[in-house]
């Protein structure tokens, strides 16, 4: 009866209605989106983290993993105070940098990171085979695409270039061993992976450096317990837990959950706003009809009811047509953030989690059930007679 | 300030002593957003002897007077010059800027979702307000009044809620607009401006609005005006 009721009154105006459930897809798509924003990149950023098992890493003082140039320096020594601590079972050096390799026609530039390939957790081999030799290196596929190389050729690579003599220096003969996905870098990189003692080789330097160190700890070892160790053993270094790092994103990228918080916060009240303001002229138009229901001993509490659930009807329905849409422009809008500078490929700034949704829903149909509430209040405290009477002379 | 530092390019190198003379707020510049490194200012020769540079730079910073000289100057420097190469500050912006602009395109396409979302508020809006008052329109058409001047009267009526509208939406967009910059600026200690609100944005804004409201109101008189009054009186 009740429903009946409900779908006679929406549909009566059905051009109405049709326009309200529009009007709250799109609204129930930009919450959506926006709470597909607040959690998404942090979540994104912590399985990115999380995915190789490395539970701390280590950066110079006062810096994050490769924000800067700065080093660390006798990473050597830093290594063997590492090692000594029965918590941390892998120490895993990583030297960022630039190669330059030479081709017929000019060179290509590239990035270049060392690692030790026994313990690195920086790429995924898609192709050929892992670092064995001293001479030997992996690449991304673009770095093939740009160089024309295969796996299996010489390549002549660079660690510096003077521009001012047009030198190359540090150069070394090395071998394309296989091609890798590098799960740190952004889309589409042009990138190289190298034993670390090669590249420091190749950039000349002495006092052995590294730009990161990533700790994988033995498994029920305490992370807070180990930074705090490192951090009193090794001063000079920086020591960050997933937990910090999450919290230097959120703190660099404020920003969208700030805007996700307003613009989501926006979307709830137009949508809000939208279904109070056509439940309560439905019920304008259906004044008499009510107080018709009210004279002939229909309960207020089941017009109330029926008030409250033609709003939540029209939340609901453009709810579920909402997340659809949100799914979409999520998407979209995901394929426009991917694209800031130096942004690892793997980070979603709109990471769908069912969570969202339920969230989402949970938020609206709250609204559906608050926007009937005026009017279902109109409808049910209206005097009967003097309703009736009004009715019948208008 | 006034304290003595003994700075080093590395842990393990030579040192020199500097007084802290000044602290700096940080100049508008886009790629300094958001990164937290420590910095410090230092005489050129200082720095140079401090890092083992010789009389090195990185790069010069190069006044011209005006663009047709900075078009000149380029094109000797690029001519004459062996191993570096002069650009023009707007190119060198635009690609410091890579950040901001994938924001700027973020925006835009956030405020097309916005935009629609508007528009079908507006419709309906004006759907309800026009169609509330089914009986007036009924009641003005028996009395004589033609249906063109109920349809005019409506529109002028959306116009007029339109108009009041976008006043009050460029002024809390204004005040919306200094708040952000407020706040970012905090949060970030940086000058740059984060909105602007120029005189393009709000013709834009306001032309939208306007057409919109004015549309909508067209939209819902005409199917109002179209059905016979006394249907709308439901005989």
């Amino acid at each position: 009866m009740l429903l009946t009721l409900v779908r006679a009154s929406l549909w009566r105006r059905r051009s109405r209605t049709a326009l309200a459930v529009i009007g709250v897809a799109v609204s129930a798509a930009l919450l959506l989106d926006m709470v597909m924003l607040s959690s998404g990149m942090r979540e994104s950023f912590r399985s990115l983290l999380e995915s190789r098992g490395f539970a701390l890493r280590l950066a110079p003082k006062g810096t994050l993993p490769f924000d800067t140039e700065a080093t660390i320096d006798s990473a050597d020594a830093v290594m063997a105070q590492l090692r000594a601590n029965p918590d941390i079972v892998t120490v895993s050096p990583v030297l960022g940098g630039q190669v330059h390799v030479a081709l017929g026609r000019g060179t290509v530039a590239a990035v270049a990171i060392g690692i030790d390939p026994a313990v690195q957790g920086d790429y995924d081999l898609r192709a050929g085979h892992d670092i064995q030799r001293a001479d030997q290196m992996v690449v991304s596929d673009q770095f093939l695409a740009a160089t024309g190389a295969r796996v299996g050729d010489t390549l002549r690579v660079a660690g510096g270039y003077d521009a001012q003599m047009r030198l190359l220096i540090g150069e070394r003969r090395l071998v394309v061993a296989g091609t890798a996905h590098f799960v740190y870098m952004p889309a589409n990189p042009r990138v190289v992976a190298l034993p670390i003692a090669t590249l420091r080789a190749m950039r000349q330097t002495v006092d052995d450096p590294v730009s990161l160190f990533m700790l994988r700890l033995r498994p029920g070892a305490d992370p807070a317990t180990v930074q705090r160790w490192v951090a009193r053993a090794i001063p000079r270094v920086t020591v960050i837990s997933t937990a910090t790092a999450l919290r230097q994103v959120d703190e660099r990228l404020s920003y969208f959950r700030q805007l996700a918080f307003i613009l989501g916060s926006v979307s709830l009240t137009v949508g809000l706003l939208l279904v109070t303001t056509l439940v309560t002229v439905s019920v304008n138009e259906r004044l008499g009809e009510i107080a018709v229901m009210r004279a002939i001993g229909i309960a207020t509490r089941s017009i109330v009811l029926q008030v409250l659930v033609e709003g939540t009807a029209i939340m609901l329905a453009g709810s579920v047509l909402g997340l659809g849409l949100g799914l979409v422009t999520a998407r979209y809008l995901n394929g426009i953030l991917s694209s800031f500078p130096g942004l690892p490929a793997a980070i979603d700034f709109f990471l769908f989690q069912p969570r969202d949704a339920w969230v989402s829903l949970g938020l609206l149909g709250v609204c559906g059930v608050l926007a009937g509430v005026y009017p279902a209040w109109r409808g049910a405290s209206l005097p009967i007679a003097t309703t009736l009477r009004e009715e019948a002379v208008a | 300030m006034g304290d003595r530092l003994v700075v080093r390019a590395s842990p393990t190198g030579l040192g020199d002593t500097v007084v802290v003379g000044a602290i700096v707020r940080r100049s508008a510049d886009p790629s300094e957003v958001a990164r937290g490194e420590y910095r410090v200012l230092m005489h050129l020769d200082q720095l140079q002897s401090l890092i083992g540079y010789g009389d090195r730079v990185d790069r010069f910073a190069v006044a011209t007077a005006g663009a047709a000289a900075t078009d000149r100057a380029l094109a000797r420097i690029n001519d004459a010059a062996f191993g570096f190469q002069a650009y023009r500050s707007r190119d060198i912006a635009v690609e410091t800027s890579q950040t901001f602009l994938v924001v700027s395109r973020f925006h835009r396409a956030i405020g097309v979702i916005t935009i629609v979302a508007s528009a079908v508020f507006l419709l309906c809006i004006m759907l309800l307000k026009v169609d509330e008052r089914r009986r007036d329109v009924a009641a003005l058409r028996l009395m004589g009044i033609s249906s063109a001047t109920v349809l005019k009267a409506i529109v002028l009526e959306a116009t007029l809620v339109a108009t009041a509208g976008s006043v009050l939406g460029v002024g809390i967009g204004v005040a919306a607009s200094a708040l952000v910059n407020a706040h970012y600026r905090g949060v970030y200690r940086t000058p740059l401006a984060f909105t602007i609100v120029t005189p393009d944005v709000v013709a834009f804004a306001v032309a939208l609005s306007l057409g919109l409201g004015v549309a909508a109101g067209f939209f819902a008189a005409r199917r109002l005006t179209r059905v016979h009054p006394l249907v709308l009186f439901g005989r």
